[in-house]
């Protein structure tokens, strides 16, 4: 009877879409009642002041300045781990001994807490007793110690490198995925052909992973605009607000501004533009694959 | 008989959880986090525990990087502490949810029996109320090797001009003249707060509470921080206190400005107490006295309940006894300093193995601590709209605006101001 009147499949997912909408769906709507009000502490009492937040927010300079950073800081960790990515996974596409070992140590970076990458690289960096700056003073590429997170655009710039050497072999992993599904006869056909090695990878390879790839794009910008906690824990935003991105200065501005409604309204802002990028990504990849 | 015994000890082992039945439960929430002083606190509290059947306090460590947004949090859901320890800019931001009632009287009995500190006592003290009963005082020194400071010829410094002579004087390839932050975070409010408490600078507020931030004293300790901050390691724009005994542990920083240095000098470094200086921090040439930024921590009562705040103040008394008092300071022994009379003399305070070791240091830290003061609570005044300015660190944001961006010190204290009276809206 249920599966006659069509009924069964949307009660079997409704459970789901609940509990969906439990867990997503009200902390969404409480962050625009939020954004609506002018509520500072948790806690305490605010009124409701219609759009004067988003207004207020569009108009400040600080908003603008971290939504560009973020920008900055997705291109270019998109641009690092899939360079990174890439020449892992292919490295690990290939027969050798050890093979193995190699693509489960690869992970390594990626399981170890957050906290802990956090206190191995501030160490490293560090101008007391570090690593680093020494290496590089003995291969003569500086002759003076850096501090690393001491200016805005060398810390963004090690953050980057941090965050990607974290992230990467995860990537790698998906495009080693890819790899092992381009079949081996394409490869060997080239070869008889007199393909070499850049022709292969130019012809077969970069076409064939290039779905892998755009999936890993839309979900690699998607998590990596959301991050976090390497850059309170490294730099906390700064110097001088040189690394604080959009989720930053939404802590900053709830937890240590205490603007609670001022944070949720940048919250809702970053949420529509995520979910913009996200629907229209999803489309176009779509969109993609049926043109393949 | 054996059934007999068998039915007693039933009986018993039934009865004994009603013998506590009655017992008041505290929860105490504190942010003295590292293993030791958790251990520490929780020898205290079962001593307590186990003299007071009536009372039952637990702790429950937390963080200050996140307690100024989950205490109201927690106490907005219903969750929140019994205790909670502060520092100054903590209380108007509790009080301000409603969280806090007045402990004059009792701050006042204590007073009586133990001698406060009088500048602890009124950093708490606003809005006809005691928001909270001090308990223990940070204050900042300078610190040095007098070994180091013998080989480069150089004496302690009394003045900032004395104090950048040296640091050239200590500066060499490997060394660093003087380990000063420049991050955007509580420490470097703290240090550079110590310059301009001794150029004058002292008061960030008028009387009335207007801001009076931008003046020439405090654009003065603002460039005199920026000169010796050239001076510092190239990675101080984002160092945090750990940073800062590391470079001095390392012997990469001829000088710093510190609470202490005492644990970490003491089981990471040579650890020999002859050799370790420290003194009151510099002062501008024309000045008569060395002062300090100093925190006097204190511990609020946010329960509600009748029977629970007794407990909490029973909790609280027992705990200044200088029999139990000297072993709290102790849980980091070297940085917390007395608040009450009776506890800097107390024999459990002094009685510690490192106390005794460093006994002259920690001498020179109470001596220093005499002159404290702190951002917004200065000259027996509190300003609350401090909270929001102490919070997002506009003090170290304004140093940023000279050392990371290059901005003239006046148009950077200027623009200070303006965020200050942003923020404090």
């Amino acid at each position: 009877m249920l599966r006659e009147s069509g009924i069964l499949p949307f009660l079997l997912v409704a459970p789901a879409l609940l509990f969906l909408a439990a867990i997503l769906g009200w902390p969404l709507v409480s962050a625009l009642l939020l954004s609506l009000q002018n509520i500072t502490i948790i806690g305490s009492e605010g009124r409701w002041v219609g759009l004067s937040n988003y207004q207020a927010i569009l108009g400040n300079p600080g908003f603008w300045k971290a939504a560009g950073l973020s920008a900055v800081w997705v291109v270019a960790n998109a641009v690092v781990q899939t360079a990174l990515a890439l020449a892992a996974a292919l490295v690990l596409n290939q027969r050798f001994p050890g093979v193995r070992v190699a693509r489960t140590w690869i992970v390594l970076s990626w399981i170890v807490p957050t906290v802990v990458v956090v206190m191995i690289w501030r160490w490293l960096f560090s101008t007391s007793g570090g690593m680093v700056n020494p290496l590089l003073m003995s291969l003569g590429i500086i002759d003076r110690p850096i501090g690393f997170f001491g200016r805005p655009w060398t810390a963004m710039g090690t953050l980057i490198f941090i965050n990607s050497w974290r992230w990467f072999p995860f990537l790698a992993l998906m495009m080693l995925a890819g790899l092992t599904r381009i079949p081996d006869e394409l490869f060997e056909a080239a070869r008889i052909d007199g393909a070499g090695a850049f022709q292969r990878f130019r012809r077969i390879t970069w076409p064939l992973l290039t779905p892998t790839l755009l999936v890993l794009a839309v979900v690699g910008t998607l998590l990596s605009f959301n991050v976090f906690d390497i850059i309170w824990l490294l730099t906390a935003g700064g110097p001088s607000g040189g690394t604080r991105t959009l989720p930053v200065m939404i802590y900053e501005t709830a937890f240590k501004g205490y603007r609670l409604s001022e944070a949720a309204t940048i919250s809702v802002m970053a949420t529509l533009l995520l979910m913009t990028f996200a629907v229209l990504a999803t489309r176009w990849l779509a969109r993609e694959a049926d043109e393949r | 008989m054996k059934s007999l015994l068998r039915g007693l000890l039933a009986g018993a082992a039934l009865l004994a959880p009603l013998a506590h039945a009655d017992a008041v439960e505290l929860t105490l929430w504190h942010m003295e986090q590292p293993p030791h002083r958790v251990q520490r606190i929780q020898e205290l509290i079962d001593a307590f525990n186990e003299t007071h059947p009536d009372i039952t306090v637990k702790q429950e460590p937390q963080n200050w990087g996140e307690i100024y947004a989950k205490a109201p949090a927690a106490v907005a859901a219903g969750a929140g502490p019994d205790l909670l320890f502060a520092i100054p800019d903590f209380t108007p931001i509790m009080k301000g949810i409603g969280a806090l009632e007045s402990v004059e009287d009792f701050v006042n009995e204590l007073d009586a029996k133990h001698d406060f500190i009088d500048s602890a006592v009124q950093s708490y003290s606003y809005d006809g109320g005691v928001w909270a009963v001090p308990l223990y005082n940070m204050a900042m020194s300078m610190w040095y090797r007098k070994s180091v400071f013998e080989e480069a010829g150089v004496k302690v410094p009394e003045t900032w001009s004395e104090w950048k002579e040296a640091a050239e004087k200590l500066s060499s390839d490997n060394v660093y003249g003087v380990g000063l932050p420049a991050n955007k975070q509580l420490y470097t409010d703290q240090t550079v707060y110590s310059f301009m408490v001794n150029g004058g600078a002292s008061e960030i507020f008028a009387e009335d509470g207007t801001l009076r931030f931008n003046n020439p004293e405090t654009v003065a300790a603002y460039e005199a921080y920026a000169e010796l901050q050239k001076m510092s390691p190239p990675d101080s724009p984002s160092w945090t206190w750990g940073e800062a005994e590391a470079c001095f542990a390392s012997r990469s920083c001829g000088t710093i400005l510190q609470f202490t240095v005492i644990s970490t000098y003491d089981t990471q470094a040579e650890g020999d107490p002859d050799d370790l200086g420290v003194a009151p921090i510099p002062y501008k040439e024309g000045q008569t006295q060395h002062n300090t930024i100093s925190y006097a921590n204190a511990v609020m009562i946010l329960s509600k309940d009748d029977a629970k705040r007794e407990a909490a103040k029973t909790f609280i008394s027992w705990l200044l006894e200088p029999e139990n008092y000297g072993k709290f300071l102790n849980m980091e022994p070297g940085l917390f300093l007395p608040i009450t009379a009776d506890g800097a003399e107390a024999e459990s305070f002094w009685n510690d193995p490192l106390a005794q070791k460093y006994k002259s240091q920690i001498e020179t830290m109470i001596e220093n601590s005499k002159n404290g003061m702190l951002f917004g609570f200065t000259s027996g005044r509190t300003f609350p709209s401090i909270a929001p300015i102490s919070a997002q660190n506009i003090i170290a944001e304004t140093l940023q605006r000279i050392v990371v961006d290059g901005q003239d010190p006046a148009q950077a204290v200027a623009a200070g101001e303006d965020r200050m009276r942003e923020v404090a809206k």
